[in-house]
């Protein structure tokens, strides 16, 4: 370890377990800096695709974010991987190409937006790469597999926040050929290894009704290299926990039976995820990686009030399809009556934070 | 949690000879003779000639086509006691299969999901393969818990055989896994029981 990955910027020794007792919390920079998600205080899906550039100096600031959580997610990234080896990360025999592609985005990506914690240095196809944030220095032959010490994605995904899903398109649609996925949603990688975009979108309610999925695929596939396009999406998790996978499914959701309407603010946590999805140029392949933040109610409310109330009135006006499809029935109704404490009923700006005369974090 | 009315089972097709075609492969088992029979009826003397036919005898239903299959002037007959048995006749075959193969796969969803996963690891494409449904549609599932499959599930919840928790199946399909995903049933209140139901078999 550097001295940077010690300083107060980046924390060292969070948990997002039970046996680690969820040692988690946000910083009040770390919550107002958020991609927020909630424009209006209705919710229903919508294509919501925007061109991925900078914007603010928050979540949006970088091709892909980074955080005060950067190291400890390394760290439970990589406990993940060895507590459950071949359920996290997969992928297909021919998307070693995809993979090279996928580090170099990320490597190029932190190295430009983060210099003082990132370095690639490139001669010609012998490549250094150093993370001072969790102490790698490494030299290794871009194309060559036999000089990382395992796969490229899995080597890029290990040092970075987010899970990724590499999309191959192949007979008009995009397959999904590789993943690096620690923090699912209530999903399986193995069981959706290979699956097409509709199928991959099966489980989730009126998205095929509302012509959104094919608006939404001929949308990607226009997609080119250099122009990446990002969108927000959300689901509640209780505690912060981001392993929430199909597979560990009898292990967190028990948690779901425990909320009420005085600890709701504690133990449910708003789960924002930013999308910024990019084509591959050698490949062709799509990226679609998924940067998870958790954020409680509570922090919410303490650190970001104009967002607390915005969500509240969000969550109480939600499609009852969607909270059954988000999973949280059982606690929807001690959130939002949480949270209906928070809110004074004041108009509040339409919008991202990140538009102008967007929603803004309030207080301070 | 989607249980139901997911998007992601399998479309099936009709089996009619593919004109494409110069070497036909045609795999069966128990209900999907029947559909085997009239895709020899519908090929010309020289399709027919240029056709394999793979059947197995194992049949959920008790529907055996074999006496009919075995009226046609095809290149070879192929007969298995277990659909297992078919699989690894077809994997086989395609092993020594030439360009210009056409696969054409009928009987249960396990039966065409299993062969499909045999098919994709030679690189065959969609449009090189017809796939239709016969018989009963029991289904074959994994457990997204301990990874076991389990063949011939006809009810929403069962008892998953490799772990023994209560999995509820939801209509969710892998074709790179051929199964339905399983997940526990009483996972958020240990006890509190979905009610079951017989699947549509």
């Amino acid at each position: 370890m550097t001295a940077i990955s010690e300083s107060a910027a980046f924390k060292t020794g969070e948990t997002y377990t039970p046996e680690g007792k969820y040692q988690f919390r946000n910083s009040p920079e770390g919550v107002r800096r958020l991609p927020f998600p909630f424009p209006d205080d209705d919710y229903m899906y919508s294509m919501n695709l925007e061109p991925h550039v900078p914007a603010g100096n928050g979540a949006l600031r970088a091709a892909f974010d980074i955080d005060e959580h950067y190291v400890s997610e390394c760290t439970h990234r990589a406990q993940m991987l060895s507590d459950m080896p071949g359920v996290h990360y997969l992928a297909l025999p021919h998307m070693l190409e995809a993979q090279w592609d996928l580090l170099e985005l990320i490597f190029e990506s932190y190295a430009r937006d983060f210099p003082e914690h990132f370095t690639l240095t490139k001669n010609g196809n012998e490549w250094r790469w150093q993370n001072r944030l969790l102490g790698i220095d490494d030299s290794f032959t871009f194309g060559d597999p036999a000089t990382l010490p395992m796969d490229p994605m899995e080597y890029a995904t290990r040092q970075a926040q987010g899970e990724f899903v590499v999309l191959e398109e192949k007979d008009n649609t995009l397959v999904i050929g590789a993943g690096m996925t620690t923090q699912r949603a209530d999903y399986s990688l193995k069981f959706n290894l290979g699956m097409s975009f509709f199928e991959f979108h099966g489980p989730v309610p009126k998205l095929h009704e509302m012509g959104i999925l094919d608006r939404a695929l001929k949308f990607l596939l226009r997609m080119k290299p250099g122009h990446p396009v990002r969108r927000v999406n959300w689901s509640l998790t209780v505690n912060p926990r981001l392993e929430t996978s199909v597979e560990t499914l009898p292990e967190w959701a028990p948690d779901r039976a425990t909320v009420n309407g005085e600890n709701a603010g504690e133990k449910v946590y708003l789960r924002i995820e930013l999308q910024p999805l990019h084509r591959l140029p050698r490949s062709n392949a799509i990226v679609f990686p998924v940067r998870t933040y958790l954020v409680s109610l509570a922090e919410l409310v303490e650190y970001a009030p104009d967002w607390a109330k915005r969500i509240h009135r969000a969550l109480a006006s939600l499609d009852p399809e969607l909270v059954d499809y988000k999973g949280f029935h059982r606690y929807h109704a001690a959130a939002v009556e949480w949270l209906s404490r928070h809110d004074d009923g004041a108009p509040l700006a339409t919008g991202y934070p990140w538009a102008p005369e967007g929603i803004q974090p309030g207080g301070n | 949690m989607l249980i139901t009315g997911i998007k992601s089972r399998p479309v099936y097709d009709e089996l009619t000879p593919m004109a494409s075609g110069l070497i036909h492969l045609a795999a069966g088992q128990g209900s999907g003779g029947k559909a085997l029979v009239r895709l020899l009826r519908a090929m010309t003397p020289e399709q027919l000639a240029a056709t394999t036919v793979l059947y197995s005898t194992e049949s959920f239903t008790g529907q055996n086509y074999l006496i009919d299959l075995q009226q046609f002037k095809v290149r070879d007959l192929a007969v298995f006691p277990t659909n297992a048995d078919a699989v690894s006749g077809l994997d086989a075959y395609l092993a020594t299969a030439k360009m210009g193969t056409r696969l054409y796969l009928t009987g249960s969803e396990g039966f065409i999901g299993t062969s499909m996963q045999v098919a994709t690891s030679y690189g065959m494409n969609r449009d090189e393969v017809l796939r239709e449904h016969a018989g009963s549609f029991v289904r074959r599932v994994w457990c997204a818990h301990c990874g076991h499959y389990s063949e011939n599930v006809t009810h929403r919840i069962f008892v998953c055989p490799g772990c023994e928790l209560n999995l509820i199946v939801r209509d969710h399909y892998s074709g790179r896994l051929a199964a339905f995903q399983g997940v526990k049933a009483d996972s958020e209140v240990p006890g509190e029981m979905p009610e079951n139901e017989e699947l549509d078999t």
